[in-house]
């Protein structure tokens, strides 16, 4: 069956109907495309990061005075030892007295004071992947040569990053969900008055003996066409953003660190955006008319 | 059998009857002329036919099988051996007069070659030829009439229906047109005419159902 294309255009080219439809589904795409773009790429970045924590225990070991037993360099070197000993140990870095003093830095307005304080040295301990090696496990064994050594396993506030990461990946999902409900809601109403000035062709075609399905389709097969190069303009629009405003914010999240296999996992993410907006316009194309139809005896 | 009705009345709500009792048989392959005065009943009986309206009682067969309507498919499949020449024509205003009349082909597993030739040949068999990309608003009310039938014919239905055909053309043009839908018959078409011009009627020799007061007279 071979309508001619031209069948329902009159109607789309109605009072801006067709553009109408183009814009919502240009618009929707973008918000969905915008809004799963930032979504999942902050959320990888999130995930890879706090898996990184997971993994990291930090000693902190208090600086003492001159009138101390032992100085601060071999307490430290003791403690480095002790800890590279543990099987289950895989990396033990000391931060540098800079790398230390650089995450004080925000909290102190003269930085010459940073210089006088008696700053505590941190050693991060990155256990071996699968091992079950815990903070209390670090400070039993570190009581006996630093008995005031702190040990953090960041489990605290992790789990509040955790949550935060959980509960925008909620807020995003959210926001995906009504945009597609959106155009949902917008593209029905616009198939409804499409189908209602295409009244009297539609009607025509039923009683020639067309079917159901195939009128239908060939509704939906235009309404596509118009979806696809909207689609399509708005994910454009939405990446060109996106790759802006990841340039802009580059000094504060870095995307570098995303492997190339997550980046490929976001880009097919991404781009299901599009097509299921047009899926969504197709299918609600379609069941506009397959309405209409039913109206008609 | 061609077509059978077995008392059937038509009403519209709350106590309108159109159509009361009607029984009669037609036989495959006739020419039938439906005649009556205006507001008869001949539009809302051939509308029973191509089953845009429901017996309000009785039963319809046609080609030999009850007129149901559950089954859409089954209606579409129906339809489309039926050919209707509608009263108001019913032209799709943007397409041209050539892709109206391929529209009931479209409607088929035909090939575009066999569309566009035998298209193009219906519109020369109703004197068209000249005017197969003219919009239906560039056409005369006579020339919407042939192509409105042209495309009714296009697909060799098994049966025509024609209401009120020559309803905007002068008598001379009307005769034309009965020659048209007689040609037609002679290749197979069964025809049912619906006209309220009971002296051209006349001129033909075939069979009439006269409705008045939505029943059949004689």
């Amino acid at each position: 069956m071979s309508l001619p294309r031209t069948l329902f255009s009159p109607a789309f080219r109605a009072r801006h109907l067709g553009r109408s439809f183009a814009v919502i589904v240009g618009i929707m795409v973008f918000i969905a495309t915008f809004a799963t773009a930032a979504e999942t790429s902050l959320l990888a970045l999130g995930y890879d990061w706090g898996k990184t924590m997971e993994s990291r225990i930090t000693v902190e070991i208090p600086a003492v005075g001159d009138e101390s037993d032992m100085s601060q360099a071999d307490r430290v070197q003791k403690a480095i030892a002790i800890l590279r000993a543990m099987p289950e140990a895989g990396l033990v870095i000391p931060l540098s007295d800079s790398e230390v003093a650089g995450l004080l830095q925000p909290w102190f307005s003269e930085q010459d004071l940073l210089k006088t304080l008696p700053l505590p040295t941190l050693i991060d301990v990155i256990r071996k992947p699968g091992a079950t090696l815990t903070a209390d496990q670090i400070q039993d064994r570190l009581r006996s040569v630093v008995g005031d050594a702190h040990v953090d396993d960041h489990g605290a506030w992790l789990q509040d990053a955790w949550r935060l990461e959980h509960g925008l990946a909620l807020v995003g999902g959210m926001m995906i969900v009504l945009t597609a409900i959106t155009l949902f809601i917008a593209v029905t109403l616009l198939c409804r008055t499409v189908t209602a000035s295409e009244h009297e062709t539609i009607g025509l075609l039923h009683l020639l003996g067309a079917r159901d399905r195939d009128i239908a389709s060939h509704f939906q097969s235009q309404a596509e066409r118009l979806a696809w190069r909207a689609a399509a303009a708005g994910f454009v629009i939405a990446l060109a953003v996106t790759a802006a405003l990841m340039y802009c914010t580059r000094h504060i999240v870095d995307f570098s660190t995303l492997t190339p296999l997550r980046w490929g996992l976001l880009a097919a993410l991404v781009s299901l955006v599009p097509v299921g907006a047009i899926g969504i316009a197709a299918v609600t194309a379609r069941l506009s008319v397959m309405r209409h139809l039913e109206s008609l005896s | 059998m061609l077509l059978s009705f077995e008392n059937v009345s038509l009403s519209y709500p709350p106590h309108h009857a159109v159509l009361d009792d009607i029984d009669f048989n037609l036989h495959d392959g006739g020419f039938y002329f439906l005649t009556g005065p205006s507001g008869a009943g001949k539009s809302s009986l051939l509308r029973l036919i191509y089953q845009a309206e429901k017996p309000t009682k009785g039963r319809i067969y046609l080609f030999g099988e009850p007129m149901t309507g559950g089954d859409r498919e089954a209606l579409a499949a129906i339809r489309r051996k039926i050919g209707i020449v509608f009263q108001d024509f019913r032209l799709i205003p943007h397409l041209t007069a050539w892709e109206n009349v391929a529209l009931p082909l479209r409607l088929t597993d035909a090939s575009e070659a066999y569309i566009q030739k035998h298209a193009r040949e219906l519109l020369e068999w109703v004197g068209l030829g000249d005017r197969l990309d003219a919009a239906p608003s560039e056409l005369s009310g006579g020339e919407q009439q042939r192509v409105a039938i042209a495309r009714a014919v296009v697909a060799r239905p098994r049966l025509l229906l024609a209401d009120e055909p020559t309803g905007n053309v002068d008598d001379n043009t009307a005769l034309k047109l009965f020659h048209l839908f007689d040609e037609l018959n002679k290749l197979g078409t069964a025809v049912i005419l619906a006209t309220h011009q009971s002296h051209l009627v006349e001129s033909f020799n075939k069979p009439a159902l006269r409705l008045a007061g939505g029943r059949i007279r004689g």
